[in-house]
C-alpha cells in the first residue's frame, strides 16, 4: 500500500549507525572527512572574519568616545534621589532596638560609606567658599571638602551607632551624580513624614541644604576625590512606649528650579520615599 | 439463475453496498474479493471502485425481469406497490456529497499546519506568565500580550483563509443549477408524468430524444434510440441502444440505459432496475467520498518547515536551559528563558504572509481561468509532474468538425480551427459543386432561429453532431444554407437509421431549366459505394472501375486511420421522363432507384483539438511534465488526437507502429524502441500493478483509450506510485474518485458535473487545457517566491533570538524586548515579505523539471543554515554594534555592561553608576534600555532592507533581475527639503509673532 510501513527498531538503528559512520563512503555524520574539513574551514574563516569585523567596528566606535565625559547626557537631565544604607528589600528599614544584630548591617554600611568623609581623608581637598558653583577649567580638578560634622548627630562621631540603638535611626539622602549639572537657586532636601505626629524628622545639615560648591561634577576620571554632598535624616519617634513604630518618609529636592522633583513615571527623580520600622 | 440474482439484489437492497459479496465474475475477481477480506476496511472502498460494475439484468429476458421486479411491462406497477417501494428504497436521487460543516472548515483553518506552531507559542507564553505571576505578582504583562497577539494572528489569518475559500466555493455554487426532472411512467396501466425522484425499481418508463435518463433502466423496446454516455464512460460518440443483450459487460451492452446520461434521439421504453445511489453513477459518486484526500505538497512542505523550526527552537531552548541552570539561575527563571527562546523562534508573521501570498496567486490564477478551491492547491499545480487529461472538451473543442474531404481522387484538408475562417482547398472543381449540394441538402440539422448575429461556429443547432458539423461547414463556405434548401424544395426523405446506414432525400433543383429531381444520399462509405456504379471526377461522370474503387478504399482507410468519422456522398439526377414533376415519391415502397448512383466524394470529421493545446502540451513537455491522455474513446481516434496535439510527438512510435513499419509481429518488437504507447481499457484490466508501473516508467508518451472511469483511478494510483505529483482533469460524475485521489483534481467549469466540481481542488473555468499550463507556471513561481519569503522572514529570527541568549549568558541589559520583536515580525516585515510574492521568475521556470517531492523542499537545510547562521548572525552582530554604541555614548561602556543585569533590573537600585561616575535611577535606565531596543530594532530593520534586496534572487545577480533605479529615489528630494524648510519657517513665525494672524491660522 502507499502508506509508509513503520520501520522496525533494528532497521532504524542500522540506519542511524550508517548515518554516524558509513564505511563504504567513509561518511561520518553524513559528510566525508574532506567535506567536514571544508565546512569547518569555511566556518572558521567566515566567523573569524565576522568576529574581526565586530571587533573592529566596536573598536572604531569606542575611539569616538571621550574618556572623561560621555558623548550624550540627554537621558539624565535631572538627578535622582537615593537613600543610604540600602535595605535588602525595597526601601524599608526595619530593625529591633533591643537587638543590635538587626541593625548591624546598616551601621557597617554607613561607616564604610562615610570613611572618605573623615577629616584626615579630606586634608588634601579644597575648602571652597559656600553658596557658589565651583566651576573649574582644569586640567586638574579639585574637590571641595565636606566636613563630616555637618551631619551632626548622624555623623557617627558622637554616636557610632547612628541613632539605631536609641530607636532614632539616621538615613543618608544623596543626590545622584550627574556630570556638569549646575543646580540653580538654593537646593535643599526637604523631608516630610507621611503619617503625621508619629515621628519627628531632623535633617542635617540644618534645613537639608546642599551647597552649590559641590557642583558641577566633572566625572570619575577628572574629579578623582570628589565628595558627594550628603543630607542626613534622623527619625525620632514620638511615642517611645509603643512596641512597633512605623513611619513613611518622603524626601524631595526643593529650592532649585532646574532640579525636578515630580515625575509620574520616575518615582526617584528628585525624590525618594522610604519606610522606617523600629521595634522596641 | 433468477433465484440467484434475487439473492444478489436482496443484498444490495438491504443497504450495504458490499458488491464484494455479489462478486461472481471470473477467478481473478474472486481472488480480489478474497484478498479484500484480509485487508483493512480502509482499502475496501478502493477495491470496490476498481472493480467493474456488477449487474445482471441485461442478461435476463423480459419475462424473468417481470418476475424479478414483480411488475408488468404493459400495466406497470400499481401505485400502492410503487409507494411501498419508494418508502423502502428512498427517493430516486443521488445523496448529495456530505458537506463539511462550515464550523469544521473554519476550525480546520485555525489549527492546520502552521497555526499549530503559533498556538503552542501562545500557550507557552501564558504558561510563562503564570510562572512569573506565581513568583512575583507585579511581573510584566509582556508574555500575556505576546500570547494574545499570537492567538490573534492565528485567528485573523484563519478568518482570512476561510473567507478566501468560501468565496471560491460561492463562485462554484452559482454553477449548481439543477432543474427538477420529470419522468413519463406507466403505473396502474396509465401513462403519467411524475417527478423523477419518485421512480422506483420496476417502474416502466418511456424516454424520448432530449430526455435525461431518469434511472438505470433495462430497455424493453427501442426506436432509433441513441444515448450520450460520455459522462459515464467518456465515449464522446452517441451510442445506439437496442433491446437485445449484446455484451457481457453491463457498460457495453446495448440494452441498458444509465441514470444521468442523455437520450439524444429516438424513443425507448424501459424498466427501472436501479434507483438513486444504487445506480451505476450513484455508486461511483458515493464511493468518491471513500477516497481519502491526499495531503497537498505545500501542506507537507509546511509541516516539514514547522518540524525544522520546532527542532531548532527546542534544541536551542534546552541548550540554554542547561546553560542557565549551570549559571546558577533559578530553575523557574530558566524555564521562563526556555519558553522565551522557543517562542522567539516562532515566526509570527509567516502564517499571515504565506496565506496572503497564496491567495494573491489564487486570485491571479482565477483571472487566468483557474479557480482554486483550496488555497494550498495553488502550489500543487506547480509541482505537478504528470497530468492525466481527458480528451473530449479539454484537449478538443468537443464538437465534430469537418477535417478532410476526398474527391477527384485527392484528399483535401479543411480548416479545423475554432472559427473555420480559412478554407483553402480547391473549390473550383465541378465535383465540389455537386458535393457541396449533397452536403447542404442531405442534412436535417437546422440552426435554431434568431442567431443571425452569432458567429456561425457558435450558433446552436438542432441535430446530431455530424449533421451539425456538415451544416456549419457548408454555411461557412456556401453562405445561407437554409435559403439554398428553400430553393431546392425537398419532396421526400429517408432519415438515417442503423439498419440502412444511409440518409436520403429527393429535391426539386433550383435550376429552372432542369426539371429533373435530384436524389442525394450520404452514409457509411462502403454502403454508399455499393449503391454506385459511376463516380464523378472533375465534374464528369465516369464508370466506377477497379482502380477508382481502389483509390476510394485507400482514401477511406487513410482517413479512418486518422481516427476520423468518414461519410460517403452520392447523388443521382432522376430522368425527367420517368419522374415527371408531378411524381409522388413514397419512402415506404421506395418507388425510386437507390442503386447505380453516382459517387461524389468522402468527407471525414473529427472533434478537433483546441488550437491552443499543442502549444500547451509542448510547454508541459519542456517543463518536464508528462501528459497522459485518458479517454473513453476509440484508440485510433485517441491516438490521432494525441498525435495532433503532441502528446505523442511526431517522431515517436508505438510498438504497433514499429511492427507495422518493419512488417513483423507485435511480439517481436523490442519494447525499448517504442517511446509511445496506446493502451486500451481491456489491456489495462489484465495488467498487474507492477506491469502498470513498468508501463508508466518505460514510456514517456502514453494514451489510455477505451478506459472506464474506474480505471482512471488505477492510472492515478499507478502514477502516484512513481512518486509523481499527479494532476487529473475530469468532468463526469465518474471522474470524481480519480479527482479526489489525484494530488490536484481539476474539474471542468463548463462541462463538469457537480460531483466532479465537489471532488476537485481546482476548476478550469474555460475547460481549456492551456489554462492548466498557465496555472503550472503560477504554481512554480509561488513555490520559488515562498522560498524567498521564508528565507527573508527566518533571517531576522536569529537577530531577534541572539539578544536574549546573550542577555541570559553575559547579563547585558536586554537588547530588544518582546513587543519590539512583534513590531518587526507583524509590522515592518509583513509587507516586504508579501512583496516577494510578486517577484518575477529568475529564469524560465517552464524550462525546468518539476520539483522532486522528496528532494526539492520548500525549506531545506541550506536555506535554514544560510538564513540562520550566515545572514542572521551578521544581522545580529550589526544590531549589537548599534546597541553597544547607544549605551557607550550615553555613559555605559561595553565592559561595565557585563553582568550588570541583576542590578540594572532592580527597581530599588536608583543610583547605579555608569562608566563616568554618573548615577542613574531605575526609570532613567529603563528609558535607556528602550533606546537600546530602538537601536537594535533599527539595526535589524536596516539590515532587513539589504536582506530583502538579496532575497529577490537566488542565483541571478540583483542587477540582472532589475531593481528600482536608485536615481528615482532622489527625484522628490527637493520637495522633501521644501516641506522641511517651509515648516521651519512656519514655526519660526509662530514663535516670533505669538498671537498674530499667522499664529492663529498655522499653529495646530
Amino acid at each position: 500500500m502507499t502508506k509508509k510501513e513503520k520501520k522496525s527498531f533494528n532497521q532504524s538503528l542500522a540506519e542511524w549507525k550508517l548515518f554516524i559512520y558509513n564505511p563504504t563512503t567513509g561518511e561520518f555524520l553524513g559528510r566525508t572527512a574532506k567535506s567536514w574539513g571544508l565546512i569547518l574551514l569555511f566556518y572558521l574563516v567566515f566567523y573569524g572574519f565576522l568576529a574581526a569585523l565586530f571587533s573592529f567596528t566596536m573598536w572604531a566606535m569606542l575611539q569616538t568616545l571621550n574618556d572623561e565625559v560621555p558623548k550624550y547626557r540627554d537621558q539624565i537631565p535631572s538627578p535622582g534621589l537615593m537613600v543610604f544604607p540600602k535595605p535588602l528589600t525595597a526601601l524599608e528599614y526595619s530593625f529591633t532596638v533591643s537587638d543590635p544584630e538587626s541593625y548591624q548591617g546598616y551601621i557597617e554600611d554607613l561607616r564604610k560609606f562615610l570613611k572618605p568623609y573623615n577629616l584626615e581623608e579630606q586634608k588634601n581637598l579644597t575648602a571652597c567658599p559656600d553658596g557658589a558653583l565651583n566651576e573649574q577649567k582644569g586640567p586638574v580638578y579639585g574637590a571641595c571638602q565636606f566636613p563630616l560634622t555637618l551631619l551632626q548627630e548622624c555623623s557617627g562621631v558622637d554616636d557610632p551607632e547612628f541613632g539605631y540603638s536609641k530607636g532614632n535611626p539616621c538615613v543618608l539622602v544623596k543626590m545622584n551624580r550627574i556630570i556638569g549639572l549646575k543646580p540653580q537657586g538654593e537646593p535643599r532636601i526637604e523631608c516630610t513624614s507621611k503619617s503625621e505626629n508619629t515621628a519627628a524628622l531632623s535633617t542635617y545639615p540644618p534645613k537639608g541644604t546642599i551647597d552649590l560648591k559641590y557642583f558641577p561634577y566633572y566625572g570619575k576620571k577628572l574629579h578623582v576625590s570628589y565628595l558627594q554632598p550628603l543630607v542626613a535624616v534622623q527619625v525620632s519617634f514620638n511615642a517611645t512606649s509603643s512596641t512597633v513604630n512605623e513611619v513613611t518618609v518622603e524626601c524631595k529636592i526643593d529650592g532649585s528650579p532646574n532640579l525636578k522633583n515630580q515625575d509620574d513615571r520616575d518615582k526617584f527623580l528628585g525624590r525618594v520615599v522610604f519606610k522606617v520600622t523600629a521595634r522596641a | 439463475m433468477t433465484k440467484k440474482t434475487l439473492e444478489i439484489y436482496s443484498v444490495e437492497l438491504s443497504g450495504t453496498k458490499d458488491i464484494q459479496q455479489t462478486d461472481k465474475g471470473n477467478g481473478k475477481e474472486k481472488y480480489r474479493g478474497l484478498k479484500n477480506c484480509f485487508e483493512p476496511r480502509k482499502n475496501h472502498y478502493k477495491e470496490e471502485l476498481r472493480k467493474e460494475v456488477d449487474l445482471d439484468d441485461h442478461k435476463l429476458s423480459i419475462k424473468e425481469l417481470e418476475k424479478k421486479y414483480d411488475t408488468n411491462i404493459i400495466t406497470g406497477l400499481s401505485s400502492t406497490q410503487a409507494a411501498e417501494l419508494l418508502a423502502r428504497n428512498g427517493p430516486n436521487a443521488l445523496t448529495p456529497p456530505k458537506e463539511t460543516p462550515e464550523i469544521i472548515k473554519f476550525l480546520k483553518q485555525m489549527v492546520g499546519g502552521f497555526s499549530i506552531l503559533l498556538w503552542i507559542g501562545a500557550i507557552l507564553c501564558w504558561i510563562a506568565y503564570g510562572i512569573q505571576y506565581s513568583m512575583n505578582t507585579s511581573s510584566s504583562l509582556d508574555n500575556v500580550y505576546l500570547g494574545c497577539v499570537l492567538a490573534l494572528v492565528v485567528i485573523l489569518t484563519g478568518i482570512f483563509a476561510y473567507y478566501q475559500e468560501a468565496k471560491s466555493t460561492n463562485i462554484m455554487a452559482t454553477f449548481n443549477k439543477m432543474i427538477p426532472q420529470q419522468a413519463l411512467v406507466i403505473r396502474d396501466s396509465e401513462k403519467m408524468t411524475i417527478p423523477a425522484e419518485e421512480l422506483v425499481v420496476g417502474d416502466i418508463v418511456e424516454i424520448r430524444g432530449g430526455d435525461r435518463i431518469p434511472a438505470d433502466i433495462r430497455l424493453l423496446s427501442v426506436q432509433g434510440c441513441k444515448v450520450d454516455n460520455s459522462s459515464l464512460t467518456g465515449e464522446s460518440e452517441p451510442q445506439p441502444r437496442s433491446s437485445e443483450f449484446t455484451h457481457d459487460s453491463p457498460l457495453e451492452t446495448k440494452n441498458i440505459g444509465f441514470y444521468s446520461t442523455t437520450c439524444l434521439e429516438g424513443t425507448a421504453t424501459g424498466m427501472v432496475i436501479n434507483t438513486g445511489d444504487r445506480t451505476i453513477i450513484g455508486q461511483i459518486a458515493s464511493l468518491a467520498s471513500g477516497v481519502g484526500n491526499e495531503k497537498t505538497p505545500i501542506a507537507i512542505e509546511i509541516q516539514h518547515f514547522v518540524h525544522i523550526v520546532a527542532g531548532v527552537a527546542v534544541s536551542i531552548g534546552i541548550l540554554f536551559f542547561i546553560i542557565a541552570v549551570s549559571l546558577k539561575y533559578q530553575v523557574l527563571d530558566s524555564i521562563i528563558f526556555l519558553i522565551g527562546i522557543i517562542v522567539a523562534n516562532v515566526p509570527e508573521g509567516l502564517l499571515a504572509t504565506v496565506t496572503v501570498t497564496l491567495s494573491l496567486t489564487a486570485k491571479r490564477m482565477a483571472k487566468k481561468n483557474c479557480l482554486v478551491k483550496n488555497l494550498e492547491a495553488v502550489e500543487t499545480l506547480g509541482s505537478t509532474s504528470i497530468i492525466c487529461s481527458d480528451k473530449t472538451g479539454t484537449l478538443t473543442q468537443n464538437r465534430m468538425t469537418v477535417a478532410h474531404l476526398w474527391f477527384d481522387n485527392q484528399i483535401f484538408i479543411a480548416d479545423t480551427s475554432e472559427d473555420h475562417s480559412n478554407q483553402v482547398f480547391d473549390q473550383s472543381s465541378g465535383t465540389w459543386a455537386s458535393l457541396s449540394k449533397i452536403i447542404t441538402l442531405c442534412n436535417r440539422a437546422e440552426f435554431s432561429p434568431g442567431q443571425e448575429s452569432v458567429p456561425i461556429m457558435k450558433r446552436v443547432v438542432v441535430g446530431d453532431a455530424s449533421e451539425t458539423a456538415l451544416l456549419k461547414f457548408s454555411e461557412v463556405i456556401l453562405g445561407d444554407v437554409m435559403e439554398i434548401r428553400k430553393r431546392n424544395h425537398k419532396v421526400a426523405e429517408i432519415p438515417f437509421n442503423s439498419t440502412n446506414k444511409f440518409q436520403l432525400s429527393i429535391h426539386k433543383t433550383d435550376d429552372p431549366n432542369d426539371q429533373r429531381f435530384l436524389l442525394v444520399m450520404k452514409g457509411a462509405p462502403e454502403r454508399i459505394l455499393e449503391k454506385c456504379s459511376t463516380i464523378m471526377v472533375n465534374g464528369q461522370k465516369q464508370p466506377l472501375d477497379k482502380n477508382t474503387a481502389e483509390a476510394f478504399h485507400t482514401a477511406y482507410m487513410e482517413l479512418g486511420g486518422l481516427g476520423e468519422r468518414v461519410l460517403g456522398f452520392c447523388h443521382l439526377y432522376l430522368p425527367a421522363d420517368e419522374f415527371p414533376e408531378t411524381y409522388t415519391f413514397d419512402v415506404d415502397t421506395m418507388n425510386f432507384p437507390t442503386s447505380n448512383l453516382c459517387f461524389v466524394g468522402l468527407l471525414s470529421m473529427i472533434d478537433p483539438p483546441r488550437s491552443t493545446v499543442p502549444d500547451a502540451v509542448t510547454k508541459c513537455r519542456s517543463a518536464g511534465i508528462k501528459v497522459i491522455m485518458v479517454t473513453g474513446d476509440h484508440p485510433i481516434t485517441a491516438k490521432a488526437i494525441a498525435k495532433s496535439v503532441g502528446i505523442i510527438s511526431a517522431n515517436s512510435e508505438t510498438v504497433e507502429d514499429i511492427a507495422k513499419r518493419l512488417h513483423i509481429a507485435v511480439e517481436q518488437v523490442n519494447k525499448r524502441d517504442a517511446k509511445a504507447a496506446v493502451v486500451t481499457g481491456m489491456e489495462l484490466k489484465d495488467m498487474s500493478p507492477e506491469q502498470l508501473d513498468e508501463l508508466l516508467t518505460n514510456y514517456s508518451e502514453i494514451v489510455f483509450a477505451r478506459t472506464s472511469p474506474q480505471q482512471k483511478l488505477i492510472i492515478v494510483e499507478g502514477c502516484q506510485r512513481q512518486n509523481a505529483v499527479v494532476a487529473v482533469t475530469g468532468d463526469g460524475v465518474n471522474d470524481s474518485p480519480a479527482l479526489k485521489k489525484a494530488d490536484i483534481g481539476i474539474a471542468m467549469g463548463i462541462a463538469g458535473s457537480d460531483a466532479a466540481k465537489n471532488a476537485a481542488d481546482m476548476i478550469l473555468l474555460d475547460d481549456n487545457f492551456a489554462s492548466i499550463v498557465t496555472g503550472v507556471e503560477e504554481g512554480r513561481l509561488i513555490f520559488d517566491n515562498l522560498k524567498k519569503t521564508i528565507a527573508y522572514t527566518l533571517t531576522k529570527n536569529i537577530a531577534e533570538l541572539c539578544p536574549f541568549l546573550i542577555y541570559i549568558i553575559v547579563g547585558l541589559p536586554l537588547p530588544i524586548g518582546t513587543i519590539t520583536i512583534l513590531f518587526i515580525d507583524l509590522g515592518t516585515d509583513i509587507i516586504p515579505s508579501i512583496a516577494l510574492a510578486y517577484e518575477k521568475a529568475e529564469s524560465d521556470i517552464m524550462n525546468r523539471k518539476p520539483r522532486h517531492k522528496k528532494k526539492d523542499r520548500l525549506v531545506n537545510q541550506q536555506l535554514a543554515i544560510y538564513s540562520y547562521l550566515h545572514i542572521g548572525l551578521m544581522q545580529a552582530v550589526g544590531a549589537f554594534v548599534a546597541y553597544f554604541t547607544v549605551y557607550a555614548q550615553e555613559g555605559f561602556k561595553p565592559s561595565i555592561l557585563i553582568n550588570i543585569r541583576v542590578e540594572w533590573e532592580d527597581s530599588n537600585v536608583n543610583d547605579l553608576e555608569d562608566s563616568y561616575g554618573q548615577q542613574w535611577t531605575w526609570y532613567q535606565r529603563k528609558y535607556l534600555e528602550w533606546m537600546g531596543y530602538t537601536a537594535f530594532f533599527v539595526g535589524i530593520m536596516v539590515q532587513q532592507i539589504a536582506d530583502l534586496i538579496i532575497r529577490k534572487t537566488r542565483r541571478n545577480s540583483i542587477f540582472q533581475q532589475g531593481l528600482f533605479r536608485p536615481q528615482y529615489w532622489f527625484v522628490a528630494v527637493p520637495f522633501a527639503i521644501l516641506i522641511w524648510v517651509y515648516d521651519e519657517v512656519r514655526k519660526l513665525f509662530i514663535r516670533l509673532y505669538p498671537g498674530s494672524w499667522w499664529d492663529k491660522n498655522m499653529y495646530y
